[in-house]
Formats: structure tokens, C-alpha cells, sequence
């Protein structure tokens, strides 16, 4: 008699051959060795599955979470975290903890001073409109950072949700360790000062709470502190950030600041970028390029050799010099009998009547003067096409986002309900996040990873709004099924109703932060519950 | 006013839980009583929508029934999501249940079920699940296949052999894990994934052959 398929014989190991197929090759079996074996084999097989799909992995002892195991990934990362911070406070034996709260007091929201300026600050830009440009600049940035993050990601997670954690860990390291390679001076302390005979060779790195300069720096000035003065020598870039940068000697390099005030009285070589509170560049001071600000006022009483684009929220005064064109976006310009702008000036008002030029002022170029008034974007074409462009990109990203972490996005979307809980960590996280930067940042071992974090906050600030949108269009539809479809129409409803809610004067500001922080904080909470371990 | 029946249901749901977690150090005599009684009196007592029973429902079956949803679904998440919607339609459909099989074999199903609209949902209505090529039915092992598994003992190969199923595309796992795991029949399986039983069959014996392909340092 022929002996029986391997599929035949399965089906019987799984006792679903027919009775009378079943009898006739049990029959069979009894003479035959070779299909004896065969079902015995099959038999085996199939104990091993039960027996291995039954002994549950130890995660699933405990769905609804009270294992410590589910803790495993989160606390082996902090361990990674710790560790490279305990590694970068070893090989900067500089860093301690006394130093830190002393340079950064002014920046320290659980100091008095710290408190003050942030609400000061908070106040100052939540009145000049200071959300909507958070969220126009979180849109580009946040674009690109989400791109490169869902990329990321995307290889990362690309085998069936199995990220290669301890790839991702030896990366973190790698690049927190490849960083300090190159010759960096230290120093740090109350009052951290380079003696007017002194000469550093290498790029400077300080913390205090008073960095003088009063000598030369071959290098880099690299600062932290409530006030930098530079009233010597620097011979490369000085990055600074800090209550109050004050440059009466000369930086030959560039100038990076992120700082409430700053004062140039001396020379630059190079250009100057920066986002200030105020920018005040005296009679006596010289920029040997360009200046690219983002600042609430400026003043420009000095020499400019190139061209200067100004985006402030408040005045800008010019009486200075400058050598090419003169941008400005804002909401005051002066130009006085002194100023001279060698280029085209081109301004950007909210009225015209903000724009005084006086006689006496030269410009070389052209003069174009727009106003810009805010309740004219709803009847220009551009807005709505911006607007638009916009929304579809929004869409766009859900739609990415649904595709390649459809659990992930829904779960946040859902945890927007959560209401005051979402937002008073959206609060916590859009506050606490940047001074986690700075601090992270200021390690230098850090560093690496405090841009990671910065790519995640400006992506997050970005996606706030979808997962919010989201959730309004899910309560809004009340849709039958949770599928793509649906939620992404959710989403583009949610979104226009957001848009043109945050358009209200006034309390839409307060409506489009109220979003972020909810978005944010929905975000936080759900990233915090994926990250516990995966099968 | 779905949203609000729901999130109703839901809160339900929490407190059973949070019973159940209160009840880890028992202190009152009737959680004693729940915990000792028959399988049949606490799902009588459940379909009377006592939140107590419920809760023990829950605490003895939800071990099962997340392993189930874990096995077939991509992350620890959704499943979570699948086990606490199987628990919440407990409440409704329990009534439902007619005693025509095991308890846990009935609950296995609806957690069947539920993990297989969630991967439906996730497939965008495809029935990407099963994916069967014309013929497949008929398939017949060519000779050079790999032979079954052998005993396969220690914890580690059974760690192993979890994996790789787990690994395995959807239309093989998902059959692979109703038979050995919920250990349904072929025609429950056929019922669950709308398929004929021929697939069925077709499916389990490829999935057992491809796991044999992808676990090739094995013991025999």
C-alpha cells in the first residue's frame, strides 16, 4: 500500500483526518515504519509548539503592568543615560554640582531670579504673538527633525516593532564618547575670568555665573553664564549663552548667542546670529560681516560692513552704518540722520506710520516698505494657499505617522482626552524640556543626545497639533470604526477647526499654546507607555 | 453618546481592575469566597453583572487571553489594547456564552476574535491574513523538506521557537497560534478567518514548515 503524505499524516496528528480516512491510516501504520516515524515526529512537533507557545514570555505575566519587568528597557536606558553622564562628569572633573545652579541661576525656573525671568519672558512673548512663531518655526524644523526621526525610526523599528535597542544604546555611546576629541579648556567656578596677560590656546569652555575675558583666546569661547564679557581678545567664534553678553574687545570669529541682552561695543570679525531680547550695537562697535537676529529690539548705532536682517517683535532703531541691504520684519523702524544703508531697505510693518526715515538718512538701494497687517492675511490668496500647504503637510505627516506606528499614534490621539493630565505635563514638558537641553547640553559628553532631545521637542511641538486635531475631529465624527480612513478625516477636520480657532485675536494665542502643551503632554504620556519592552 | 457609553463601560472595566488590585491582600471574607468558587458560579454570578465576578474573570483568564492577543498582534501595546476590549465586551456578551464549550476555549475565541478584526483594521480591510495562493490546499511537501521538529526540551529552544513564530508572517502565525495555542479546531480557525478548512490546513502546514526553515540549529 502507498504510503501517506506528510500533510495527510499532520492532519491526523491534529485529529482532523475524516473518522474512517483517520482508521485506515492507523491501519497503515502498524506495517509501515516509515510513516510511524513520520506521525510520531509530528506528534512530537506539535507538543513543542503547545508547549512552547504555552510557556507565556514573562512579560505576559502581567498585562495590566504591575511587573518590574516592564520597566527593563526605560531603566536600562537611564542606566545608559546615567552612565554617560557619570562618564562625562568623570572626564570633566570640573563639572560639580555646586557650579551649575550658580552660572545658570538666571535660567533656573526654581530660583527666585530664575522664576522671574521666565515669567517675564513667558509674559513678554506669549504678548507678541510669541506662540504663533514658535509654531511656524516648530513647522519647518519640526518637518525636517520628524522626517529624519521617522526615518530613523522607521529602519529602526523596521522589522516587525523589534528595535535593535542595544544598537541604538551603543550608538548613543558611541557618540557621546566620539564627541570631546577636540582640545578644550575648561573652566568654571563663581567667577571665571582670563587675566589681561593671559593667553588661552586652546577653545575656552566656562561656566559662571560672570565670565570676563580680559586677555586672549586663541580658540573658541564657548559660555554659560549670567553675564560674559569679552573685553579682550577672541580668535575664533564665540558661542554664548547667557543673561547678558557684553563684546567691548573683539571677536574675530563669529558670534552665536542666545541671550537676553547684547551689547557690542568692540569689534566682530565675522557675522553675528542670534536670538535676543535686545541687541545693542554701540557707536564704537564694528561687524566685519553680516548680522542675522531674531531679537525684540535693536539698536544699531555702529558699523555693519554687510547686509542685516532684523525679525523683531519690537523696535528697530538704525543709525548707525550698514553696508549692503537692510531686512527687516516688524513692528517699528527708525532710521535716523546718520543712518546710511548702502543697500536696499526693504521693511516689513504692521503700519506705516511706525516707519520713520529721517531726511538725512542715505539708502543706496531700493525702498520697499510693506505693511503687513494682520487682519489682511484673510484676504490675500497667499495666506490660504500658506495655510493650505500647511494643512496638507499636516495631513501628510499623520498619514506617515499612522503608516508606520498606527498603535502608537492612535493611543496618543486617545490620551488627548485625558485633559488637564495631558496638559499639565504638556506644561511641565514645554518648560522643563529646554532647560533639560541646556543642562544636558552644558555636560558637553551630552551633547549628542541633548540635540537628539531637541529634535524630539520641535517634532513633538509640531505633531502636538495633529494628535490634538485628531482627537477634536474623533469627538466631533464620533466615527463607527477606529480605521485609517476615519482618522485621518478626523484629522483634517480637527486641523481646520484648530486653524481657524487659533486665528481668534488674542485667545486663539492662548488656544495654540493650550494645544501644544495638550499635544505634548499626550505625547509624553504614550511615548513613556511604548517604551516599555517588547516581546 | 457612544463616546460616553464607552468610556462608562471603561470605568467599569478600571474597577475591576482596581478591585482586583485591592484584592491582592484580600481583607474582607466575600474576595475569599470569589476566589474559591467554582468556575460556573463566579460566570453565573458575572452575567448578573457583579463586578466583583467580573473582576475574577478577569484576574484568572487575563493571563491567557493577553498571551493570546500578544502572540498575534505586533506590540505589547495593541495588545494590552486587545485584552482590555476583550475584557470590556465580557460584560456584554458574556451573556451570550452558552455553555456549549469550556469557558476559557469560548473566551480564547472572542479573543481570537478581537485580535483578528485589530489586524483586519490594521490591513485596512484586506484580507491580508490569508493570503492563500491558488493550489495551496493541495500543496504536498517536496521530499527535501526539512523534517519536523524534534523534542525540543529546554527553555531557551522553547524561547527560541517562540520567537521565530512570533516572527512568522501574519497568514502563518496568526492559524499557527489559533491551533497550538487557543487550540481551536480547523473549523473554528476556518470560521474565525473566513476561509475554507482546506486553507486552514494548507496554512497550518506551511506555517509549521517555514518554521522548521527558520529554525535550523535545532535538536532533532
Amino acid at each position: 500500500m502507498q504510503c501517506y503524505s506528510e500533510q495527510t499524516c499532520a492532519l491526523a496528528v491534529d485529529g482532523e483526518l475524516a473518522a474512517d480516512e483517520a482508521q485506515r491510516l492507523r491501519d497503515h501504520l502498524t506495517t509501515c515504519q516509515r510513516c510511524r516515524a513520520l506521525v510520531d515526529a509530528l506528534r512530537a512537533e506539535n507538543r513543542v509548539l503547545s508547549e512552547s507557545l504555552n510557556e507565556l514570555p514573562e512579560e505576559a505575566a502581567s498585562p495590566a503592568g504591575f511587573s518590574p519587568r516592564r520597566w527593563s528597557w526605560g531603566w536600562g536606558d537611564l542606566a545608559i543615560l546615567a552612565a554617560v553622564l557619570a562618564l562625562g562628569s568623570i572626564i570633566f572633573g570640573w563639572f560639580n554640582e555646586l557650579d551649575i545652579p550658580a552660572a545658570l541661576e538666571w535660567f533656573n525656573p526654581f530660583s527666585v531670579s530664575g522664576r522671574t525671568n521666565l515669567i517675564f519672558h513667558f509674559f513678554y512673548y506669549f504678548g507678541h504673538g510669541g506662540t504663533a512663531m514658535l509654531a511656524d518655526y516648530a513647522a519647518v524644523v519640526g518637518w525636517i527633525c520628524l522626517l529624519l526621526l521617522l526615518g530613523g525610526s522607521a529602519l529602526l523599528l523596521g522589522r516587525r516593532g523589534r528595535p535593535h535597542y542595544p544598537g541604538l544604546r551603543l550608538l548613543i555611546v558611541l557618540l557621546a564618547l566620539s564627541l570631546p576629541s577636540f582640545a578644550l579648556e575648561r573652566r568654571h567656578g563663581d567667577f571665571v575670568t582670563v587675566a589681561a596677560n593671559e593667553t588661552v590656546d586652546d577653545t575656552l569652555l566656562a561656566a559662571a555665573n560672570m565670565v570676563r575675558v580680559d586677555g586672549v583666546v586663541n580658540g573658541d569661547l564657548l559660555t554659560f553664564g549670567r553675564t560674559v564679557e569679552v573685553r579682550g581678545t577672541v580668535k575664533g567664534d564665540l558661542i554664548s549663552f547667557a543673561q547678558r553678553t557684553e563684546v567691548s574687545g573683539t571677536v574675530e570669529g563669529h558670534i552665536y548667542t542666545v541671550s537676553h541682552t547684547l551689547d557690542l561695543e568692540g569689534q566682530l570679525g565675522h557675522s553675528l546670529y542670534g536670538l535676543l531680547q535686545s541687541l545693542q550695537i554701540d557707536d564704537r562697535g564694528r561687524v566685519g560681516d553680516g548680522i542675522v537676529v531674531a531679537v525684540g529690539d535693536v539698536s544699531l548705532e555702529g558699523e555693519v560692513k554687510r547686509s542685516v536682517d532684523i525679525l523683531t517683535s519690537g523696535r528697530a532703531d538704525v543709525s548707525g552704518s550698514i553696508g549692503r541691504d537692510l531686512t527687516m520684519v516688524g513692528s517699528s523702524l527708525l532710521l535716523t540722520n546718520t543712518a546710511r544703508v548702502g543697500g536696499n531697505l526693504s521693511a516689513r510693518v504692521r503700519q506705516l506710520k511706525e516707519v520713520h526715515i529721517a531726511d538725512g538718512a542715505t539708502i543706496g538701494g531700493t525702498r520697499d516698505i510693506q505693511v503687513t497687517v494682520r487682519e489682511s492675511h484673510f484676504t490675500r490668496p497667499r495666506f490660504y494657499f500658506h495655510q493650505a500647504v500647511w494643512l496638507a503637510g499636516a495631513i501628510l505627516m499623520g498619514w506617515l505617522g499612522m503608516l508606520l506606528f498606527p498603535g502608537f499614534f492612535q493611543a496618543t490621539t486617545q490620551l488627548v482626552g485625558s485633559g488637564w493630565h495631558s496638559l499639565g505635563l504638556g506644561v511641565g514638558i514645554l518648560v522643563g524640556v529646554p532647560v533639560a537641553i541646556v543642562v544636558i547640553a552644558i555636560t558637553l559628553v551630552g551633547f549628542p543626545l541633548s540635540l537628539m532631545l531637541l529634535a524630539l521637542y520641535l517634532a513633538a511641538i509640531y505633531l502636538a497639533k495633529i494628535w490634538v486635531g485628531a482627537f477634536l475631529g474623533r469627538i466631533l465624527l464620533k466615527p463607527s470604526g477606529a480605521t485609517k480612513g476615519d482618522w485621518l478625516l478626523g484629522l483634517l477636520i480637527g486641523l481646520l477647526l484648530l486653524t481657524i480657532v487659533g486665528f481668534i485675536p488674542y485667545l486663539g494665542g492662548l488656544l495654540r499654546l493650550g494645544v501644544v502643551c495638550l499635544g505634548l503632554g499626550a505625547f509624553a504620556c504614550q511615548l513613556y507607555r511604548a517604551s516599555r519592552p517588547v516581546m | 453618546m457612544s463616546v460616553t457609553s464607552f468610556d462608562l463601560q471603561r470605568t467599569a472595566f478600571m474597577d475591576a481592575k482596581r478591585n482586583m488590585a485591592k484584592e491582592r491582600q484580600p481583607r474582607e471574607g466575600g474576595t475569599r469566597q470569589m476566589e474559591e468558587m467554582d468556575l460556573e458560579s463566579v460566570i453565573e454570578c458575572a452575567r448578573g453583572h457583579d463586578g466583583e465576578a467580573l473582576g475574577e474573570l478577569y484576574r484568572r483568564y487575563v493571563r491567557r487571553v493577553f498571551g493570546l492577543c500578544r502572540y498575534m498582534l505586533e506590540s505589547r501595546e495593541s495588545a494590552e489594547d486587545a485584552t482590555s476590549e476583550v475584557f470590556l465586551k465580557l460584560q456584554r456578551s458574556i451573556e451570550s456564552y452558552d455553555r456549549s464549550i469550556p469557558f476559557p476555549r469560548w473566551l480564547l475565541r472572542v479573543a481570537g476574535n478581537q485580535c483578528i478584526d485589530a489586524l483586519r483594521r490594521r490591513q485596512r480591510g484586506r484580507r491580508a491574513i490569508v493570503e492563500v495562493e491558488d493550489g495551496a490546499a493541495v500543496i504536498e511537501a517536496p521530499s527535501s523538506e526539512p523534517s519536523p521538529l524534534g523534542a525540543v526540551i529546554s527553555k531557551e529552544e522553547r524561547a527560541k521557537v517562540r520567537d521565530t513564530i512570533a516572527r512568522l508572517p501574519d497568514n502563518y502565525r496568526v492559524p499557527l497560534v489559533l491551533r497550538y495555542y487557543s487550540e481551536l479546531s480547523y473549523d473554528e480557525i476556518a470560521q474565525q478567518l473566513d476561509l475554507e478548512r482546506n486553507y486552514v490546513a494548507a496554512l497550518i502546514f506551511r506555517a509549521k514548515q517555514e518554521l522548521r526553515r527558520r529554525l535550523p540549529h535545532r535538536s532533532t
